[in-house]
């Protein structure tokens, strides 16, 4: 009788330490999770791949080919983070910066922060690099265009039910003249329902 | 077997009664100690999964006018993210609260709680240097008044949060998002019969004259004559302050014999003692003037009208506990009477009133607001030393200061 009131006690306690124990999973970065409804990696991804499309596809760029005979250089800007969720524009400005450098049409330079980076760099190899090896000052690649942008949001709600509209603004600007030869929206739309009844 | 299960409960009940009066006690002792030596007091001690979102709201707070503003953000976040995972009914949690007490709960925040929350962490990200992380909390806490809001009543609607909100957009330019906001900081003073401070008929003069809207304007005007000012350039400076602590719950109980005599029956609401605060206001001064903090907030009326409008609930909830303790009681004592005793017993123990809140904030939040030339001002309470700042590098300022502590956080762009 003993061994057997032991036997439930041990198989309820193990099923109660296995129902405690962290699980974890390795997923596809591609695979589309949406958890909580909000902006995620999967939206960053989508709204970067499509924009960059577009933008590449306007006549702007062919324009740009025949007037001065050299793929015109890009550098991503500032995209403002005006929505409700605090996003992560870093990551979204990361891939916009992988899809325009992929696309193989257009040149990229470097950030603002990169460029003060490679700069120093520079700085100090002229001071302790060979003849032969070191890089020279004023030889950087000047941006045509620069991509500037936008994230809002506008949410509706009632009880437990949200419509979440996401609206993505960038434009692309000619740093010569201010011209904007390119102006680009992207939105998401999403459906959210809480449960009523939680554990 | 039958006995280890009655001491498990007892223990589990006067758990949960002690874990509340302790934090009754450091809520309190913040008026007396410096909010870093209840914050480390707190620190040490690891709350109950029922009031994780309870002690993560003291916790922000506390590391906020700590100045760590970055630890406060997170705990800010994780109790917002619970209080919003809350939401949905639990029915295991019924069941307990229905049979045992209403301790046995999750803290899902009362409405001031999930209003306040985006305010406490707009200004930890904004005194940690991000305007745009406080922007976004501002936005948040818009939808999560219209979620609260309710046919003529003020439930979870704070002007201290349109007041802030208002703030932030003044200070990122967006001048139409913040004379709205100001407004409706206007409009539930109003309703709440508060006075509107002076501070804030200026910011919707200032507004309506930098939008160019001179029907509003004008309109403001006739309002608040006392208010127009000849210009409404120079350094503008925007002062919060927290006085005080806000009172605490308490349990009132009431115990009868059953109409047989066989029964003890007892009943536990929560409920606020008198308001016993005096209110402190700070004093602003450059070279020429001089402008005292007036109230935007009363979290201690606050407190009292969000009990208030969950008592019909919790009263309905004592009276139905009640009732199944009695037919439990019962069907004990024709079993065997000593365990329906033993079970009368552990139910009048049992029967404790949920006293938990966000009991660490201010009593009240104070707003002022001076326009200065000066580079130099001071900001000087009862109960502290005088602060100077300097402003010379600046043309917009945002200060907090708390009656608890010596500290002055500044924000200036």
């Amino acid at each position: 009788m003993k061994i057997k009131s032991g036997f439930w006690v041990a198989l309820t306690a193990s099923l109660l330490l296995s129902a405690c124990s962290t699980s974890v999973e390795r997923l596809d970065a591609q695979e589309q999770i949406d958890l909580s409804g909000a902006w995620n990696d999967t939206d960053s991804q989508l709204v970067a791949r499509e924009m960059v499309e577009d933008a590449l596809s306007r006549p702007w760029i062919s324009k740009f080919v025949n007037a001065k005979g050299k793929e015109p250089v890009v550098i991503v800007g500032r995209i403002k983070n005006l929505s409700h969720e605090h996003i992560n524009t870093n990551t979204f400005i990361a891939n916009i910066e992988r899809e325009l450098i992929n696309s193989g049409e257009v040149q990229f330079v470097a950030s603002a922060n990169a460029r003060q980076e490679i700069r120093d760099e520079r700085a100090d190899q002229d001071l302790n690099a060979t003849e032969s090896t070191r890089k020279e000052m004023g030889q950087e690649f000047g941006a045509d265009y620069m991509m500037q942008g936008q994230i809002n949001t506008i949410v509706d709600l009632d009880g437990t039910t949200q419509v979440r509209f996401y609206q993505v603004n960038l434009e692309l600007i000619s740093i010569q003249d201010n011209r904007k030869v390119w102006i680009g929206e992207k939105k998401i739309k999403k459906l959210i329902k809480n449960s009523k009844i939680r554990q | 077997m039958r006995n280890a299960i009655i001491v498990i409960l007892l223990l589990l009940t006067t758990g949960c009664s002690l874990q509340q009066h302790s934090n009754n006690q450091l809520a309190n002792q913040l008026l007396h100690e410096n909010p870093e030596k209840i914050l480390s007091i707190l620190q040490e001690d690891t709350p109950n999964e029922r009031d994780f979102a309870q002690y993560h709201l003291n916790l922000g707070y506390l590391q906020l006018l700590s100045g760590e503003f970055i630890p406060a953000i997170e705990s800010l976040t994780q109790a917002k993210q619970k209080m919003q995972s809350l939401n949905a009914t639990s029915i295991s949690e019924n069941i307990g609260a229905g049979t045992v007490n209403e301790t046995l709960r999750s803290y899902s925040g009362y409405p001031s709680d999930r209003v306040m929350v985006h305010n406490m962490l707009a200004l930890s990200y904004l005194f940690n240097q991000d305007i745009e992380g406080a922007r976004v909390e501002m936005l948040q806490a818009d939808i999560a008044m219209k979620k609260l809001a309710e046919d003529k009543s003020l439930v979870g609607q704070l002007a201290s949060t349109h007041l802030l909100s208002a703030i932030v957009y003044e200070l990122l330019d967006e001048r139409s998002n913040a004379f709205i906001s100001y407004q409706l900081a206007e409009e539930i003073l109003t309703e709440r019969k508060m006075a509107v401070p002076e501070g804030i008929k200026i910011a919707l003069l200032r507004m309506s004259d930098k939008m160019g809207n001179d029907q509003a304007y004008t309109r403001l005007s006739k309002k608040y004559p006392q208010s127009v000012q000849k210009s409404y350039s120079g350094k503008q400076i925007f002062s919060l302050y927290f006085d005080g602590v806000v009172s605490n719950k308490r349990q009132e109980s009431l115990t009868v014999p059953s109409f047989s005599g066989r029964q003890i029956i007892r009943i536990s609401m929560p409920a606020y003692p008198k308001v016993n605060y005096n209110l402190q206001r700070i004093k602003i001064t450059d070279d020429i003037q001089n402008v005292s903090s007036e109230v935007i907030e009363n979290i201690e009326n606050l407190a009292r009208e969000d009990l208030a409008h969950d008592y019909p609930e919790i009263l309905l909830a004592t009276t139905t506990r009640a009732t199944i303790k009695y037919a439990a009681v019962k069907a004990a004592d024709k079993k065997d009477p000593l365990l329906g005793a033993v079970f009368n017993i552990l139910s009048v123990i049992s029967e404790v009133a949920d006293l938990r809140s966000w009991n660490m904030l201010p009593s009240t939040i104070q707003f002022s607001y001076l326009q200065s030339n000066s580079n130099n001002i001071v900001i000087s309470s009862l109960n502290s030393q005088d602060n100077n700042l300097d402003i010379s590098e600046a043309n917009q300022h945002i200060i907090l200061s708390s009656s608890l502590s010596n500290n002055l956080f500044h924000y200036q762009q």
